[in-house]
């Protein structure tokens, strides 16, 4: 068995139990009868493998890219790690690795914390990108400065991924770039923000809670590009945003440049719904700040994301934007 | 050839049916960098003082479940100490109300069979050499965790933890340890580690039981450090077959163990007997 990358040095990826498999059935059992009975249940049905849940085909390509990224660079631990981070109970452990066995993952590290916060372990893990369906832990992850996005289980239609190119998409405003845009759409209606991003189309937009996944993808597929790899990369990522090219995109494009990243492609809907774009892309997953777009890529069958951030969020206590915005320039790793 | 003294404040435990550990003054009580002759204030604190109170606490919640209850904690402090010192370290074991049923009072050199002799389950240091030594030379042992952040003791709460490489391994991976380098004189402190922690996983199984899934003085755990996710999940079926459920479970495949640690918190840390694990790759 070859070598597991140190924390330090590999793209780590941590993961829920409930996002990786399908656990709902467990779920409701957990939600009406209490943990006790919960247990018993995983106990008793240890040698059913859970299906997949809404993370595990990115779990799967993140393995094919490894796979092409060891046979180009045996000795390097630029790899991608995926943990499973999982607040359960031990008990349920053996159902846990019974399951990972029996779907063939890659996935070596595992934090079950018994009923406490996994956020500690996020950090000690140099955690790049967390997945959970729990929001309430989405939001204390991005409050570390941690990416994170909350996940859920998609309905019956799922579009088919590819197995060997990982595609990943992203929004822009409130993903890779900072709020601060949105707040003005938001304050002051679409007129306003197109003056305003005309105004300042020169000026760098702040960084978003993914920006720092973004680059490691792109570090990743600078390393295929030096084998001469760029027409079979197995990493492929999006821009998809709302902004429009004849405007407004020019500053997000701009902003990407300055950073030093890109994505292999942009596409500007100027408004349109993203549903039906990314059913064309098949990304294994999405980013976004707004619930209403996750809704909508995921009733067409792309896996969605929801990242908590920013002014578009609807707080049960009407909170300030300004205080749910994290200065994101030093999570890179 | 020791010298016990029985500790007239503490209700004395039925030995044969508590749980037997013996603590070193050391750990205890930090050892005094001058010694200064007739001084009789209290002895200082020492790394161990969080995981005393903590025992305290899970003895008085299984006493509260329970008047004639006798799966208790029995504490023996272990001493090494010059004879002008004994008086201090009872007063000073007194002084702080610990829940300590003996004092040993022996030279470094009978320690060992001062253990072996007065049915010590487990033998606790803070000091990772000295357990390995133990382990290497037969005696059950384990490390009493160093918490670097005094704010972050657990006081409330006993947490202990079980190596998963140890529960879990085979004859295939001693001799896997073999082949990476590892002495004789190591693997007999893996030997050790893997034969001494069924009987004590047992007696903290059925402690575990006296107590809810939830709100339980005591916390059980199992780190596998350096082996595979299936070796992780042979110790999770055997500690099962010896009826400890655990609480947490944490597979590193390699990573670096002290910041995971430092989340876990453990006062109990049953180790493998080996030394430098840093840096180790993982193996199957």
């Amino acid at each position: 068995m070859w070598g597991i990358p140190k924390p330090q040095n590999a793209i780590t990826i941590a993961v829920s139990s409930r996002v990786l498999f399908n656990m709902d059935k467990e779920q409701q059992i957990y939600e009406q009868k209490g943990m006790e009975d919960y247990l018993k249940y995983q106990i008793e049905h240890e040698m059913e493998p859970f299906a997949p849940g809404p993370a595990f085909p990115f779990v799967k390509a993140l393995e094919a890219v490894n796979t092409r990224l060891r046979e180009l660079y045996p000795e390097s631990e630029e790899l991608f790690d995926v943990v499973l981070m999982t607040n359960s109970h031990a008990h349920a452990g053996l159902r846990l690795i019974n399951t990972i066995n029996h779907h063939q993952l890659f996935i070596e590290r595992f934090c079950m914390t018994g009923g406490n916060s996994p956020i500690g372990y996020l950090k000690a893990y140099h955690t790049n990108l967390y997945l959970s369906a729990d929001p309430m832990k989405v939001r204390e992850a991005l409050e570390e400065g941690i990416a994170a996005a909350t996940m859920f289980n998609p309905p019956e239609k799922r579009t088919e991924v590819s197995e060997t190119q990982l595609r990943v998409a992203f929004d822009g405003d409130a993903v890779l770039f900072s709020d601060e845009s949105e707040r003005i759409f938001k304050a002051h209606g679409l007129d306003k923000f197109f003056e305003h991003e005309k105004t300042h189309e020169n000026t760098l937009l702040d960084h978003g809670p993914l920006k720092g996944f973004l680059e490691s993808l792109g570090k990743l597929q600078k390393k295929f590009y030096a084998k001469d790899q760029r027409l079979d990369c197995p990493i492929r990522t999006y821009l998809v945003t709302a902004r429009s090219a004849a405007s407004s995109g020019t500053r997000a494009l701009k902003t990407l440049r300055s950073w030093g990243l890109e994505t292999d492609e942009a596409l500007f809907l100027a408004g349109a719904p993203k549903g039906p774009m990314l059913e064309k892309i098949r990304p294994h997953i999405f980013f976004d700040d707004q619930l209403f777009h996750v809704e909508g890529a995921s009733q067409l069958g792309t896996v969605a994301a929801h990242v908590p951030y920013g002014v578009a969020q609807k707080l049960p206590q009407q909170k300030p934007a300004k205080e749910n915005t994290k200065d994101f320039s030093a999570a890179t790793k | 050839m020791d010298s016990m003294v029985r500790n007239p404040d503490v209700k004395q435990r039925d030995a044969a049916q508590a749980v037997v550990v013996a603590v070193s003054s050391d750990a205890i009580f930090t050892p005094e960098v001058e010694q200064v002759h007739g001084a009789t204030e209290p002895l200082r604190k020492g790394d161990a003082f969080s995981f005393m109170k903590a025992i305290q606490v899970v003895n008085e919640r299984l006493l509260t479940l329970n008047s004639d209850e006798t799966l208790l904690f029995d504490v023996i402090l272990l001493s090494n100490d010059s004879e002008e010192k004994h008086s201090r370290i009872i007063a000073s074991a007194k002084h702080y109300g610990l829940d300590i049923g003996r004092f040993c009072f022996c030279n470094k050199e009978d320690s060992i069979e001062s253990l072996q002799s007065n049915n010590v389950k487990l033998f606790l240091s803070t000091d990772t050499n000295d357990v390995c030594k133990a382990l290497q030379k037969g005696v059950p042992a384990a490390l009493l965790y160093h918490q670097t952040d005094p704010h972050h003791q657990t006081e409330d709460q006993l947490k202990v933890v079980f190596s998963g490489d140890v529960i879990g391994s085979s004859e295939e991976m001693l001799h896997g340890l073999r082949e990476q380098g590892f002495t004789e004189t190591q693997l007999q402190g893996f030997k050790t580690a893997k034969g001494s922690v069924k009987e004590f996983a047992i007696l903290m199984g059925e402690m575990r039981r006296r107590f809810g899934l939830e709100g339980s003085p005591l916390c059980t755990g199992l780190m596998t450090a350096w082996s595979s996710r299936d070796v992780c999940a042979s110790a999770l079926k055997t500690l099962r077959g010896w009826g400890l459920l655990v609480d947490e479970a944490f597979c590193l495949a390699g990573a670096p163990r002290s910041p995971i640690l430092n989340l876990v918190r453990p006062h109990i840390i049953c180790l493998d007997g080996l030394y430098h694990m840093e840096g180790f790759t993982a193996m199957s």
